[in-house]
């Protein structure tokens, strides 16, 4: 080609004096992080190059809207960053590609440091592809007003879905609101957080007697108005469910902890009678609402750095670091176990309200936190849809349960093949 | 007074259709102007309020604060201003040669040139990437602008321009022995100044505004243009909505005010005779 | 189909050609570069399994990945609302033309009025994403008009029904193109000889017919380049789905520009992207072609 000698030509022309001292450089690339988080990564900056006086850190901080471009044009012309910071679903894009590389030994003996949930969310077909970062859980907060009025004990944690329903039925023929909305929208993550299996080896199998037995009690509930019908079987319902929420249409609200803070500035009355809860568990003791974000290590980066590189990597996400930066941003959680523990979380102020409250619970229950995102399919727009239209049929009684999912799954499967 | 109110009766319909289209264009920026202005009250209100309660300039100066808006402007001024200049010289002198010269190989060129025109260039970034990596190109704002040069849509405006000055004009000053330079120069480009008025400020328009591409090739912020320096004020977990609004209003103004300031050279005179 | 007006009556010598392409150089070898290069790169590589990390090392597969494109209920969605986004093109050409007779005038105010127009086309599409986000919001500024006018109930989900959010994305398009074409047409009109204009005038022919008759066969030219480019515009339009709608909800504003960029940047999959952008350059030709033969001037 002709580049080489153009290449030559130019190339001694913008050459940029002698190459840098003889330091590892190690560039690492964290999405949206400024303005906010400015002295935090510049503090690590420091503090690692001062332990490590061979290391030369660069921190390069992207807009979200433009990191995979830029991440995929990088990789592509042989110029990664030695680490990039992605979330759960374009890590696991990326690593079907082979754009980024397993970590597993990179992390050694320190995986024990990791909560197990957040490294199974990047672990795929036994590899592990990325280091944990910050993530969220979901909480619930219930209206105590609603919940007293029908004879419930408020403060009393509900034990599974079930028990939920149950709860939200008598909720509907007690105080005469609908008890819960769950997003039906995303059926599939429901059932991931039940621990039923959505794929296996690429195959659709959500049609099993126990998945066929969950949807038919969310259509005993909806039969008997404990579910919220706004949006109910929308792509994502949480507008209109914190909407009822803090009008009082609604009893019980799974959400995020900072988005309780929506409940304090929106509806001042429905806040003073809330009470948080954790959200109960999944059947296997998933915890719902996790968003785990992550480090990964693209492909093409020098085999020789790779060390120094594991070695930061570690130290981005060790406890103290995690820690540090969940207080910086107030409403995150950590995916380390030590970190977890932190007084920070769980002491609380004697007038702490329900926000307060509502980081506590979260932060008890992040050891089974997990991203509950379908991964593995190229094209899931029409898929989800199908199992939208299924679910709303099955669960409003146009049609059998059984018969609903299994024409989802063999669309699915269908679809798959090609 | 009886020819005051004859005008306004005619003009009436007329201002009253250009004020509700006006309107239409321009209440998502004057909404932001609002917001990034004031203080007070509902941003979500209804009605809109299109002049703010309490007005401050605090978030333009919080905005300020926050990113370097001086220097993303200056990156932006810098590409935009070279973009604009060599896509001027560029595309006039392939659409003088197209349009003017005579050569074998002329339909072909055209046709290649109209081609570009058509196909899509989205997935443009990766290879284009890669090129400059070889030409060692990345991370410099030569390396964002070269790119940005290959306007088949300039040359063929230019084309087109050059092709509605009348014949005779060229044959004229050929015969008074002009070279084809001075033909180029002081001839063609002179007539086809609306032409070249109207590709000035779409390409303005275009890289000032272009912010996947500066991103993928320039690696330090510092470099960044103000297209892609404002993301940051959506950072994750500190967007402020008046503050995101002060900056993109600021990104806004500076190319309006060029095109209102340029519109003499695209309007055949008629603004002199209106003020 | 390309006219070449300004031929020298002369034959053509090997100095005149040497001197044309010099003129051309610049232009070309930056097009050569950064446009033909990539593009033919991608044709080529549309007909394999790509290796984005080595391309060389991409593997020959023959018409797979058409055939795979055929068989995605996504990419035929694609093709159908590519299809429908056509139906902005007559509709801003009308508007666009309309304001620019209407504000190419001798009256006061019409620079601000220019201005005004030109306001959406100097909005980034970051920022328009932003704005008309806030404007097509469950609680935005349009249901709140609507509800106050008292011509709907319930709040409509402008981007979140998958029956309205394409109409929605291509209103978008269609206010941010007007002051676009209207700078065009304003260009067109300013070049056209008053004398015509002022010879039938004289003639008695009221000024609907003079402009029906006289203003728009000598736009010819303006108006074959307008639609042209907002033909091409429309049937690349990705920008607004990228900011509004990322080709939801549930894959309803898909356009084929769009499926194309999130192939390859989303899903990573070139081989499928490359071959859906070889789709929309062969429908451009068609639609470029169709466009010239609509607007082919006569008696040249």
């Amino acid at each position: 080609m002709k580049h080489s000698t153009i290449a030559l030509l130019i190339g001694a022309l913008f050459a940029s004096g002698a190459a840098q001292a003889e330091k590892t450089r190690i560039e690492f690339w964290t999405m949206s992080m400024k303005p906010r988080f400015e002295a935090y990564f510049q503090n690590i900056e420091k503090t690692y190059e001062a332990q490590n006086p061979n290391v030369d850190i660069v921190w390069t901080d992207l807009p979200w809207d433009v990191i995979r471009a830029k991440f995929t044009a990088a990789v592509a012309a042989g110029q990664p960053p030695a680490l990039a910071n992605l979330n759960v679903q374009w890590a696991y894009d990326y690593a079907q590609t082979g754009a980024i590389v397993p970590i597993d030994a990179l992390l050694g003996a320190d995986r024990g440091v990791y909560m197990p949930g957040a490294l199974a969310d990047v672990t795929w077909g036994g590899k592990t592809y990325a280091f944990p970062w910050y993530n969220s859980a979901d909480v619930m907060a219930v209206n105590g007003a609603l919940f007293k009025k029908a004879g419930l004990d408020p403060k009393q944690p509900i034990a599974n879905l079930s028990a939920q329903l149950k709860v939200a039925k008598t909720i509907r023929q007690k105080a005469g609101v609908a008890g819960l909305a769950p997003r039906l929208g995303r059926v599939e993550s429901i059932f991931l957080g039940e621990g039923l299996p959505v794929l296996e080896n690429g195959k659709a199998v959500f049609n099993s007697p126990r998945h066929v037995a969950l949807l038919r009690e969310f259509a005993n509930a909806y039969k008997a108005g404990a579910l919220l019908k706004d949006n109910l079987f929308a792509e994502d319902n949480f507008q209109v469910s914190i909407a009822a929420y803090n009008g009082g249409r609604l009893a019980m609200l799974e959400t995020t902890p900072p988005a309780i803070g929506r409940v304090r500035d929106d509806a001042k009355d429905i806040y003073a009678q809330t009470v948080m809860l954790p959200v109960p568990p999944g059947a296997t003791g998933v915890v719902k609402g996790g968003w785990l974000m992550d480090f990964v290590v693209p492909r093409g980066v020098d085999a020789k750095l790779l060390p120094e590189v594991g070695k930061f990597a570690r130290f981005l996400t060790n406890d103290a670091n995690q820690l540090a930066f969940s207080k910086d941003t107030g409403g995150t959680y950590p995916s380390t176990r030590k970190a977890a523990l932190d007084p920070y979380f769980q002491q609380l102020p004697a007038d702490a309200g329900p926000l307060e409250q509502a980081r506590a619970i979260g932060a008890k229950n992040l050891t089974n936190v997990r991203t509950l995102a379908i991964l593995g399919i190229d094209d899931p727009a029409p898929l989800t849809k199908r199992l939208r239209e299924e679910t709303e049929a099955a669960v409003t009684g146009r049609k059998d349960a059984k018969a609903a999912l299994d024409a989802a799954v063999a669309f699915w499967n269908a679809q798959l093949k090609k | 007074m009886h020819l005051v109110r004859k005008l306004l009766l005619s003009w009436a319909p007329r201002y009253s259709l250009l004020l509700l289209v006006a309107l239409f264009t321009t209440f998502p920026f004057l909404w932001t102007l609002s917001t990034a202005l004031g203080d007070a009250g509902n941003i979500y209100a209804f009605p809109p309020q299109l002049w703010p309660e309490a007005p401050t300039l605090k978030h333009i100066d919080e905005a300020r604060q926050t990113i370097p808006l001086d220097r993303f402007f200056w990156n932006s001024v810098l590409i935009s201003g070279a973009t604009v200049a060599g896509t001027l010289v560029l595309a006039s002198l392939a659409g003088y040669a197209l349009s003017v010269l005579r050569f074998r190989g002329q339909r072909l060129v055209f046709l290649a040139v109209l081609a570009t025109l058509i196909l899509p260039s989205e997935l443009n970034i990766i290879v284009n990437f890669i090129t400059l990596t070889m030409l060692k190109l990345t991370n410099t704002h030569t390396g964002v602008v070269l790119p940005l040069l290959a306007n088949a849509f300039g040359i063929f405006l230019l084309k087109q321009a050059f092709d509605e000055i009348p014949a005779e004009i060229f044959d004229a000053a050929r015969i008074d022995g002009a070279s084809e330079w001075q033909l180029f120069w002081r001839v063609a480009l002179p007539l086809a100044g609306p032409a070249l008025a109207a590709l000035a400020i779409f390409t303005l328009v275009a890289t000032w505004n272009a912010y996947i591409w500066p991103a993928v090739v320039l690696q330090s912020p510092d470099q960044y243009p103000l297209a892609v320096g404002v993301l940051y004020l959506s950072g994750t977990f500190a967007a402020k909505t008046r503050v995101i609004a002060a900056g993109t209003g600021l990104t806004i103004l500076p190319v309006l005010i060029l095109f209102l300031l340029a519109q003499r050279y695209f309007m055949r005179g008629l603004d002199g005779a209106v003020k | 189909m390309p006219t070449f007006k300004h031929y020298p009556s002369r034959h053509h010598s090997w100095r005149d050609d040497a001197r044309a392409w010099l003129f051309l150089a610049p232009a070309l070898v930056v097009l050569l570069l950064f446009a033909f290069w990539p593009v033919g790169l991608g044709a080529l590589l549309a007909f394999t399994e790509v290796n984005i990390f080595d391309l060389t090392a991409s593997r020959w597969v023959g018409l797979a990945n058409f055939q795979a494109l055929w068989d995605d209920p996504t990419f035929i969605t694609s093709v159908v609302n590519t299809l429908l986004y056509l139906l902005v093109v007559p509709l801003i050409q009308l508007a666009a033309l309309a304001l620019a007779v209407l504000v190419n005038a001798q009256l006061p105010a019409m620079k601000l009025f220019r201005t005004a127009f030109f306001v959406p086309v100097v909005t980034s599409v970051s920022v328009v994403g932003i704005m008309w986000g806030w404007m097509y919001n469950e609680d935005g500024m349009l249901n709140q008009l609507l509800a106050w006018l008292r011509l709907i109930d319930a709040p409509i989900g402008w981007l979140s029904d998958e029956r309205i959010a394409l109409f929605a994305v291509m209103f978008v398009t269609f206010w941010r193109g007007l002051g676009y074409y209207m700078v065009l047409y304003i260009a067109g009109l300013q070049a056209l000889p008053q004398e015509v204009e002022e010879a039938a005038m004289l003639d008695g022919a009221n000024r609907w017919q003079r402009f029906w008759r006289i203003t728009v066969p000598m736009l010819r030219p303006t108006l074959l380049l307008c639609t042209l480019l907002s033909t091409l515009a429309a049937m690349k339009a990705f920008e607004e789905v990228v900011v509004m709608t990322g080709g939801g909800p549930i894959g309803s504003t898909y356009t084929l520009a769009f499926y194309a960029y999130d192939q390859g940047f989303r899903a990573f999959d070139f081989s499928r992207a490359l071959a859906a952008s070889a789709v929309v350059s062969l429908i451009g030709f068609v639609l470029a072609w169709i466009n010239f033969r609509f607007f082919r001037t006569e008696g040249r």
